[in-house]
């Protein structure tokens, strides 16, 4: 199987809203920025896979708009229309199959342009015949979860709210990020609560952002930079959709996802081999939970590991150092960011938020409600 | 070293007012006709790739969860394709590449739309930018006709002979229809029907257009060894390309129109054709409006420029003709746009393998398809073949 790694990434600094800028400005500005900073032109991209949504875009077939702004025109071009790590995921395949020598990935969202609560949006994806008309959206689903991740193995408000806490201490080093500060615990539990048990500060904002990252297999990306970050795993897979078919505190498919992913990477132990972790958690319990589904911690032990301070900047493997989903949120692209972050950690790039000595990081995404999809990415020196 | 990458399943689904069945019921339909065709199990499948028409159609945002169980796609690798009417091809593409990469050597593509639950016109109306164009559009057929008056008055045709040669290319194919099991408009019509059939945008008649259907499309891909096992008729897939050209309708070329020549010239270059007229046995064309079928000979190559017509009148685009085009009766008769581009994939697929049943091509072995999207923005070509 053919090489590929990543040679550039970008994101535009992640806000509450962007409002001198459209989408089709966002875009553009980011990728002449990232062609311009990796030092090639825009012909040398020979294919773009645009990551965009038309619910969150409020343009139908959104990749039409923005096709000319992010180097697509009569390129090989296409458009998931997932998180942005599926984007990836797919032009990491088009290098894989020989047809192409680069891709560039482009996934973004401007939540401040929508003028109807988020809710609404998640909402519209649940089935409109039982699910939708009792209001469950993304965060009403997250918090059953949590409730029942709470109630089968003790998990505490105290550990959920350390992930904030964490997330948004780290998001402070972190140039993009939307949310940050310095909390305590009880500034968490004191925050207002949105559905319980979630509160506030356990959920995250809702931001205006892009990411764009530029693919190149061995030969091509070896000419381009001699610091690429190598994708050595990736694995992706999807749950049942009606809530009442899933065990929500069940991590099977993201077990299933990493374990690919960690056997692609040749990676026997993720606790001991990865130097960081960069996952999505909208939700803070969520991150205690991706924990166990990713292995590097038993199940029902998610509190316990944050507990030790193990996922801390300083512990042993930190998890999201850049600030997480919970600093920043342009929601279809975090997956995106989460792998432009690992990347920029292996690289070497990742400014006041570098972990010393990065070699090897993963990257998560998850879509759907309470994590129905998931997806793996693992990257290396 | 490239993959080679076979189809080795077809499954669709009958199409037209399918009330029937909910969404997630119709893909199962059109996936289990397609895992049935390949004699595999669902657990066979390693990935999934799925999409539909921008997700307002069907009320459902983020569709390919809901459909995760009619697509078999439990705990399975699964994207979402989405770029309008040429989804379906993009679908395909993506499951092509999905194999090609080497991560997977079974995948399944479904394209699905079930255009009577939603309002597709006012959908296709938010097919472009809020500030500008928007306002403008007035669904699908007020762009198409824009393009095929540019098209007449660039090569100096007249209309009678426009109209004559249209009418002719809407008889043709609604004719078609009848030998295909899954088509959904089987009318009798002849060329007056469709000169006095209603105005819908000038030029275009209700009997120039396609209908809004509701259908899914499944394919099964295998890797070379794998479809070998699979089957003792595997359908190559020699060649694909794709492009989008500008999205602002001032700044384009609708007759000269880049966006299909380059897709069909890449397609074209990784299958090793360099006479697409001549090297081509069938094309099942995406032709949801009859003036359109003609501009897409010119945009593909199988003639010169302003020479459409000709091709008409000389009967080459019958069954029997030197370029049999969409005889499935192709998008003009069946249009669930979600799931169209994957049909054009499938019919030239069975023609090729010597399964159209009624409406075999004689001898056909090398078939092209094509899906176009957006507002006159986006084409799709595949190329296909018995031979590897």
């Amino acid at each position: 199987m053919r090489n590929v790694a990543i040679v550039g990434v970008s994101q535009i600094p992640h806000t509450e809203a962007t409002l001198d800028k459209s989408i089709f400005e966002m875009d553009y500005e980011l990728t002449k920025g990232l062609i311009d900073k990796v030092g090639i032109s825009k012909d040398d991209i020979e294919t773009v896979i645009e990551a965009s949504s038309d619910y969150w875009r409020g343009i139908a077939c959104s990749n039409i708009h923005t096709l000319e702004s992010t180097t697509g025109y009569l390129k090989e071009v296409s458009k998931v229309e997932q998180d942005g790590a599926f984007g990836f995921l797919y032009a990491y395949m088009r290098i894989l199959s020989g047809q192409f020598d680069t891709a560039l990935v482009v996934s973004d969202t401007k939540c401040s342009e929508i003028d109807m609560p988020f809710s609404n949006i998640t909402n519209i994806s649940a089935d409109p015949i039982f699910q939708r008309w009792i209001g469950i959206d993304e965060i009403s689903s997250a918090a059953i979860q949590a409730q029942d991740y709470m109630q089968r193995y003790g998990i505490s408000e105290e550990q959920i709210a350390k992930v904030s806490v964490k997330n948004l201490k780290n998001a402070l080093n972190n140039p993009y990020a939307h949310k940050k500060g310095r909390i305590k615990v009880d500034d968490v539990l004191r925050s207002p609560m949105l559905s319980y048990p979630l509160r506030e500060l356990n959920c995250c904002p809702y931001s205006d952002g892009a990411c764009a990252i530029i693919l190149a297999s061995e030969e091509k990306a070896k000419k381009i930079t001699d610091n690429p970050a190598w994708i050595r795993g990736v694995g992706w897979g999807m749950d049942s959709y009606f809530l009442g078919d899933r065990d929500l505190v069940d991590t099977t498919v993201l077990k299933t996802a990493s374990r690919r992913a960690y056997k692609m990477a040749g990676i026997e132990d993720p606790r001991r081999e990865l130097d960081l972790i960069e996952l999505s958690e909208p939700f803070a319990p969520q991150e205690l939970l991706w924990y166990e589904g990713l292995g590097i911690c038993k199940e029902g032990k998610g509190g316990t590991l944050i507990d030790e301070g193990t996922t801390e900047m300083e512990g042993n493997i930190p998890v999201n150092p850049s600030g997480g989903v919970l600093s920043f949120n342009p929601y279809v692209a975090r997956g995106l960011i989460r792998i432009a972050e690992s990347a920029m950690q292996v690289m070497d790039k990742a400014g006041e938020h570098q972990i010393p000595d990065a070699e090897t990081a993963l990257a998560h995404a998850i879509g759907g409600f309470a994590g129905e999809a998931h997806a793996v990415i693992c990257l290396s020196k | 070293m490239v993959r080679n990458v076979a189809i080795v399943g077809i499954g669709q689904t009958k199409c037209g007012r399918r009330s029937d069945v909910t969404l997630s019921e119709l893909v199962y339909e059109a996936t289990k006709k397609g895992l049935e065709d390949a004699k595999l199990m669902n657990k066979e499948i390693d990935a999934v790739v799925c999409g539909s028409m921008p997700g307002y159609q069907c009320g459902i945002n983020d569709s390919q969860y809901y459909i995760v169980d009619g697509l078999g796609g439990f705990s399975k690798p699964v994207i979402r394709i989405a770029t309008c009417g040429s989804t379906g091809g993009s679908v395909f593409h993506s499951a092509y590449y999905h194999v090609a990469s080497g991560l997977f050597d079974i995948v399944l593509a479904v394209g699905h739309e079930k255009m009577s639950e939603g309002d597709s016109q006012g959908v296709m109306s938010n097919v472009t930018d809020p500030f500008i164009q928007r306002p403008f559009l007035g669904g699908a057929p007020g762009v198409f006709a824009l393009q095929f008056s540019q098209y007449e008055s660039r090569y100096n045709i007249s209309h009678e002979r426009a109209r004559a040669a249209t009418a002719e290319i809407s008889v043709r194919n609604h004719l078609a229809a009848f030998d295909n099991p899954y088509a959904h408009l089987k009318i009798k019509c002849t060329i007056e029907d469709v000169l006095k059939s209603q105005m819908l945008c000038y030029p275009i008649r209700m009997l120039d257009c396609c209908p809004s259907s509701d259908g899914a499309c499944a394919i099964i891909l295998a890797s070379e060894e794998k479809a070998k096992k699979i089957t003792d008729n595997p359908v190559w897939v020699k060649g694909l390309g794709y492009a989008g050209d500008e999205q602002w309708l001032g700044d384009k070329d609708f007759v000269e129109w880049l966006s299909p020549i380059t897709a069909s010239r890449r397609a074209y270059k990784m299958a090793g054709i360099e006479d697409p007229g001549k090297e081509l046995d069938v094309a099942e064309v995406y032709n949801p409006f009859t003036w359109q079928e003609l501009l897409w000979y010119e945009q593909f190559g199988f003639c010169g420029k302003g020479e459409g017509i000709k091709m008409v009148e000389d009967g080459m685009t019958e069954k029997d003709g030197d370029m049999p085009i969409a005889p499935s009766g192709g998008t003009l008769c069946t249009n669930p746009i979600g799931a169209t581009g994957m049909q054009r994939v499938a019919e030239a697929a069975m023609q090729v393998r010597g399964t159209a049943g009624k409406h075999q091509v004689k001898g056909a072995e090398t078939g092209f398809a094509s899906a176009m999207g957006g507002v006159v923005q986006y084409t799709a070509v595949t190329v296909v073949s018995k031979n590897l």
